[in-house]
């Protein structure tokens, strides 16, 4: 079988834009979505907790992750549906186990260490949230295990030396921070 | 020197196969997902999976989802060594300019 040179450069460039178009697929079928969510649920979250006064912002935190667990549940359920993997299906299992672990291990910590202020629980949230995202970037993407690292070091940074502006900084950074990585993760490919 | 893929290089079933291998290899595609990514219709996209299939390139395995039929297709390892001897090959068409 002969072709031309033009011929083959067509054909090439088909190939690229639909490898192209299927990985812009997979990516915009759901995981950056969580990074975005959270992003956002964050940086409201920590304006609320900088600005508002601490029963009134109690409440707004408990809306706000009432929320994202129905958003997220909703987004796991429709992740990349069209795509199936003999390999995810008992993967997927023990992630949502580990995460539920987690979530767990994160209860009893705070209830064996209370009586814990705003920002001593939120520090314990961040601790747990940073160790399952750095587990997870060690298990599924080792690039992302640092960014996990990166949001862990910036709370401690906060916590320990701009303790006066703690929750605007985890505002815009940490919330920032992810809705910024979810928008990179989406627009990667 | 390499040589081109005559079934492979229709250009339905070139773009099939492009899916297919950047897929994970443990992957299999839905066809309804995979007939909107490649904007092709049910007809046209039947006539040339099977065309794939009975070239050995691609597995498509029919199972029941929630007690409707659905078909998932996946790349075999011949299929995506196929591909990448192909892709080599157009390369290598370029580079002779």
């Amino acid at each position: 079988m002969d072709i031309s040179h033009d011929e083959a450069e067509e054909a090439l460039a088909a190939i690229q834009a639909m490898v192209k178009k299927t990985r812009r697929a997979i990516s915009r079928s759901g995981a950056y979505a969580f990074l975005i969510l959270w992003g956002v649920i964050w940086m409201v979250g920590f304006l609320n907790s900088q600005f508002l006064p601490n029963q009134t912002a109690s409440y707004v935190w408990m809306g706000l992750d009432i929320a994202g667990g129905i958003i997220s549940a909703i987004i796991g359920i429709r992740l990349n549906r069209g795509i199936r993997s003999s390999a995810s299906t008992t993967t997927g299992k023990r992630i949502a186990f580990f995460w539920l672990l987690l979530f767990v291990y994160c209860v009893m910590a705070v209830a064996v260490a209370w009586p814990v202020d705003g920002k001593q629980l939120a520090m314990f949230i961040i601790f747990f949230v940073t160790i399952g995202w750095v587990s997870m970037g060690l298990l599924l993407s080792f690039a992302s295990a640092w960014w996990g690292l990166a949001l862990l070091a910036l709370s401690m940074l906060g916590y320990f030396l701009l303790n006066d502006i703690f929750y605007l900084w985890m505002a815009i950074l940490g919330g920032g921070g992810m809705i910024a990585l979810g928008v990179y993760v989406r627009n990667r490919w | 020197m390499l040589n081109l893929n005559e079934t492979i290089h229709q250009p339905v079933r070139l773009r099939i196969m492009a899916v297919l291998v950047t897929l994970e290899p443990t992957d299999e595609v839905d066809f309804t997902y995979l007939r909107d990514l490649l904007e092709v219709t049910d007809g046209n996209l039947g006539a040339h999976l099977r065309k794939l299939e009975e070239a050995g390139y691609i597995r498509i395995n029919k199972v029941f989802v929630e007690r409707k039929p659905h078909s998932y297709i996946s790349a075999t390892p011949e299929g995506c060594r196929v591909f990448k001897e192909h892709v080599a090959a157009l390369e290598a068409i370029l580079q002779n300019k």
